[in-house]
């Protein structure tokens, strides 16, 4: 069994009564406070207000009044206190504390991933793992074809047509509402209906906002890595290899026997991103994936999607990089189906960590 | 079967403990990631409860949208398997389990900050494996533990204990034989502090012993809470140096 956990008598005025009306236990010092559990740090009269500092619900972050109050905290008698178990995080005056975990909080410009939820009135309510649903009005996605037009009835009436309940779906946060729910588009042709792939969830707090979150993966696999923790992967399509193109497609990491190489299929790629934007803009809203895909293909999907699966069960923050240096670990494991148990799970995401290590390569 | 004997003269307790033990206490967090938004393990003696909270979430109906603050729903599965004989009927609608229900939704109602979820629901869900006497406060424990894993404000720690009073002598966190046979009360502290923001008290208990049984309570909510805290910084220590940002 474990050690005693046993209660030591407090000081003050409250305890005093105990004493009188109860003495038998007041003998027993022997026992009291015999367990060796570290009480952590104690914290009473510190400010804790530094950067990164761990705090718990109820701790005292700073009994400065100059702070600002941000998310995180709530405020008693000129004392700031937080709310949840995270860090401080400062910006100038704001004080706030981040949650190790949380739902997704939408933030405009955001890019993420969500599935329908509801057809509604000239609107879908989409889930993106948010608090709320967020919505997609009518207005602000694309029509077929890219035509430039007012929606009218005839485009009310035919929403479903476009999207319906589950279909995935990545959007921009186009604005937010007063209670902080979000509004979406999809006006451009990297947002929209999603095909070829799988779905994949991860908590939101390991994927960090970037200016890029389209990659393209060795082994013609690109991962939409949505800022509110759900990721697509699926095929490279000919727009992801010409989003690419202009700054010239570097697969990152050396290609180590990758199915199909990502550079063989651009060489065929002859046509103008224009071109294939006009081409590609009449099936936006198809239900129907590409025929071609392999076995090969998606066994590198699933394997993909399984190390995404390792990273987050290690609680490693995913990145483009992080994914392939663990795509290259996970390669030793011949089966895709085995890299979700836990020992190897465990291997791959210290694999990634000490190959980052090795490479001294701030990610 | 002989009459065992509840607190010896040599101040020992059934399973052993002094008056003023506690009994075993191992929790974990996020033991359920892809079910819910938090969760935890207790084992608070052989007490075992599994604790989900989902949200704050989309509510299901609408009836359960309020546009000023977050709702807070409260369920308790108590097994059939969870006593040492296995109950015949569901435990589900018993009219004990309900008010426990409704003991906990107030309980928490008035620590998590529902205002700053507006319209959505928060949904706790308990499954209790195994119970051994003072479960309220076993409850109340794994739901804030459960809460502050999936990250919702709240304004403090709650931490649950149960102390019985055996003739003068007050005994901190009953067990099943011993709350079988005495009075009872179960406290819910507010982190810190000495205010209680549950007082159930289901038997008669002499009004003039209720101080002494409170502060014995009290001192040992304060050791549950920082056994909790201890946890969490431990999670949230392996979380932190993972992080790159």
């Amino acid at each position: 069994m474990s050690s005693i956990i046993s209660i030591a008598k407090r000081k003050g005025a409250f305890q005093q009564s105990i004493d009188a009306g109860f003495e038998s236990g007041s003998e027993d010092e022997d026992v009291n406070m015999s367990d060796s559990i570290d009480n952590g740090p104690t914290h009473t009269q510190e400010s804790n207000s530094t950067e990164g500092h761990i705090v718990t619900p109820g701790e005292l972050v700073t009994d400065d009044p100059v702070w600002m109050r941000g998310h995180g905290t709530y405020f008693l008698d000129n004392m700031t206190y937080s709310s949840v178990a995270g860090t401080v995080s400062r910006v100038n005056r704001l004080l706030s504390v981040v949650p190790l975990r949380s739902r997704y909080t939408p933030e405009t410009g955001d890019h993420v991933v969500g599935r329908i939820a509801e057809v509604g009135n000239k609107r879908w309510r989409v889930d993106i793992g948010g608090k709320q649903h967020a919505v997609l009005m009518l207005g602000s996605v694309n029509l077929p074809g890219g035509i430039l037009r007012r929606k009218s009835e005839s485009d009310e009436l035919q929403m479903r047509s476009f999207l319906k309940e589950g279909d995935l779906l990545n959007a921009e946060v186009q604005s937010l509402f007063q209670d902080g729910s979000a509004s979406l588009h999809t006006r451009s042709l990297k947002y929209g209906k999603l095909r070829n792939g799988q779905f994949c969830q991860v908590p939101c707090s390991l994927i960090v906002r970037s200016k890029n979150h389209t990659h393209n993966l060795p082994g013609n696999v690109t991962v939409v890595l949505g800022v509110n923790g759900y990721i697509w992967l699926r095929k490279t399509s000919k727009m992801d290899m010409a989003r690419d193109a202009p700054s010239g497609i570097s697969a990152p990491g050396p290609s180590n026997g990758a199915p199909i190489g990502a550079k063989t299929l651009r060489s065929s790629d002859s046509v103008s991103i224009t071109r294939l934007e006009e081409e590609s803009s009449w099936q936006i809203y198809s239900d129907e994936n590409d025929p071609t895909i392999s076995v090969s293909l998606r066994q590198t999907i699933s394997r993909y999607a399984n190390v995404i699966k390792a990273l987050a069960f290690c609680e490693i923050d995913i990145t483009h990089e992080r994914i392939v240096s663990a795509y290259e670990a996970s390669m030793v494991y011949p089966s895709v189906g085995s890299l979700i148990d836990r020992e190897v799970m465990e291997t791959i995401g210290q694999d990634v960590l000490t190959a980052e290590k090795m490479r001294g390569t701030p990610s | 079967m002989s009459r065992f004997e509840i607190y010896s003269p040599e101040g020992l307790r059934v399973d052993g403990r002094r008056w003023n033990e506690l009994r075993r206490f191992d929790c974990s967090i996020n033991t359920h990631s892809h079910a819910a938004d938090g969760s935890s393990y207790l084992e608070q003696g052989n007490n075992k409860i599994i604790t989900l909270v989902k949200g704050p979430k989309e509510p299901s109906l609408r009836s359960q949208m309020d546009p000023t603050k977050a709702l807070l729903k409260v369920s308790v599965n108590i097994t059939k398997f969870s006593k040492t004989e296995r109950s015949k009927t569901s435990h589900k609608n018993e009219r004990r389990v309900l008010e426990i229900q409704t003991a906990l939704t107030r309980t928490f109602n008035k620590n998590v900050m529902l205002h700053i979820y507006p319209r959505t629901l928060i949904d706790i869900e308990i499954h209790v494996l195994q119970q051994d006497g003072g479960l309220v406060g076993t409850l109340i424990n794994g739901i804030t533990l459960a809460l502050i894993d999936a990250g919702i404000a709240m304004f403090d720690y709650i931490s649950g204990v149960s102390v019985g009073l055996y003739d003068t002598t007050p005994l901190l966190e009953v067990n099943s034989l011993e709350e079988n046979v005495m009075s009872s009360v179960t406290l819910g502290v507010v982190g810190k502090t000495e205010k209680l923001s549950l007082l159930l008290v289901e038997d008669k208990i002499p009004l003039d012993r209720l101080e002494s049984v409170l502060a014995i309570g009290i001192a040992g909510a304060h050791r549950v809470r920082e056994l909790m805290d201890s946890e969490l910084r431990k999670r949230a220590e392996k979380r932190v140096a993972n992080s790159t940002n």
